[in-house]
């Protein structure tokens, strides 16, 4: 599942995200890019990481995108932790062509 | 202190952004002063920013077929096509004085060289956060920072002329039915030197005035430097280990 979302004076997230098969309610792999800054860059894998077996709901997403960036003591430019969550709930299965 | 000013230096992508990363090292383990170089890019280059996806931001084909170089920054931000453009970076300790903590301030800051470095040519310009410089409301500049090595880099491009059309051959975009009105936004949000004086600028005019820029911003002395054998040396080996490889630059 993909999503694009531009958020409102910050910057562009794009996701690409795998849920699980059984129930398809839980974050199997999520890939998170775009135009904005997080300092250290080398640490944000740990909110992809960090994402795994999440539920694909907006309190347990905000939750844990919260918990991640102040254990990691990320800093974020372009998105808060609500846009990210926002995102991410956003994904469709893409269209094949 | 003092700032060391390299002077305009024409590299290759790989080799820049190696450049960049190579000063950060000697300046924050305290060799180097802090530093203000100025480059341009040949061949042309897009660099696209830390955290974006090669796949979905760049038609690589199309880069290839026009001998277009790619390659990854190590600041965050958006994806740079860099041709008629001068490109700056500004290197000092993270402990600095002369630098604010906060991120966006520091924006602000470094950027407000650029804004003077711009009212040199007559032209109003004003920063608009994040990182983006405007003249007339269009984008004339984008700037990134990373802080790494003990310190902050910001480095950032300025357009001396644009050729949206162009540009957009090498991106992708997101909806290819709506590249039109994405192009004819694009020219209406984006401005060159060229658009706003009506002449060319060159890249050495252009360095005067940001040099003065940044003398204004940040009232230490400035003198004339260069690149030290042991930050070439450093240079060369990530420009092949890290900027050149694939890995690097499929990153995300």
């Amino acid at each position: 599942m993909k999503s694009i979302y531009k958020v409102p004076r910050g910057k562009l997230i794009r996701v690409d995200c795998v849920l699980d098969q059984e129930r398809n309610e839980k974050i199997k792999a999520i890939k998170i890019t775009g135009d904005f800054f997080c300092h250290p860059e080398e640490k944000f894998n740990a909110i992809e990481q960090g994402l795994y077996d999440t539920y694909f709901e907006e309190a347990a997403l905000l939750e844990k995108i919260k918990k991640i960036i102040h254990e990691e003591k990320l800093s974020i430019l372009g998105f808060s932790p609500e846009d990210l969550a926002k995102a991410i709930l956003l994904c469709t299965p893409m269209c094949k062509p | 202190m003092n700032i060391r000013c390299i002077s305009l230096q024409q590299h290759n992508a790989a080799m820049n952004m190696a450049l960049d990363e190579a000063l950060t090292e000697s300046i924050g383990s305290g060799v180097a002063p802090a530093t203000l170089r100025f480059y341009t890019w040949s061949p042309p280059a897009i660099s696209i920013g830390y955290f974006q996806s090669l796949t979905e931001e760049v038609d690589s084909e199309e880069c290839k077929k026009n001998k277009i170089d790619l390659v990854r920054r190590m600041t965050g931000g958006g994806a740079v096509f860099h041709d008629k453009e001068i490109t700056y970076s500004f290197i000092v300790k993270e402990n600095n004085p002369l630098i604010h903590k906060d991120l966006l301030k520091s924006y602000q800051h470094i950027c407000g060289a650029i804004v003077y470095g711009l009212s040199q040519f007559g032209l109003g310009a004003e920063f608009a956060p994040i990182n983006d410089i405007l003249v007339g409301g269009k984008k004339i500049s984008g700037n990134a920072q990373t802080r790494k090595n003990k310190c902050i880099l910001q480095h950032g491009t300025l357009l001396l002329d644009v050729d949206v059309d162009n540009m957009f051959s090498l991106l992708k975009v997101p909806n290819e039915k709506l590249k039109g009105k994405l192009i004819a936004e694009v020219k209406e949000r984006v401005t060159s030197m060229r658009h706003c004086l009506g002449r060319l600028v060159t890249p050495e005019e252009m360095q005067q005035a940001l040099l003065k820029g940044f003398q204004k911003t940040f009232p230490v002395p400035f003198f004339d430097g260069t690149i030290s054998p042991s930050e070439l040396q450093k240079a060369l080996m990530l420009k092949t280990t890290k900027y050149l490889n694939r890995q690097w630059l499929e990153l995300r």
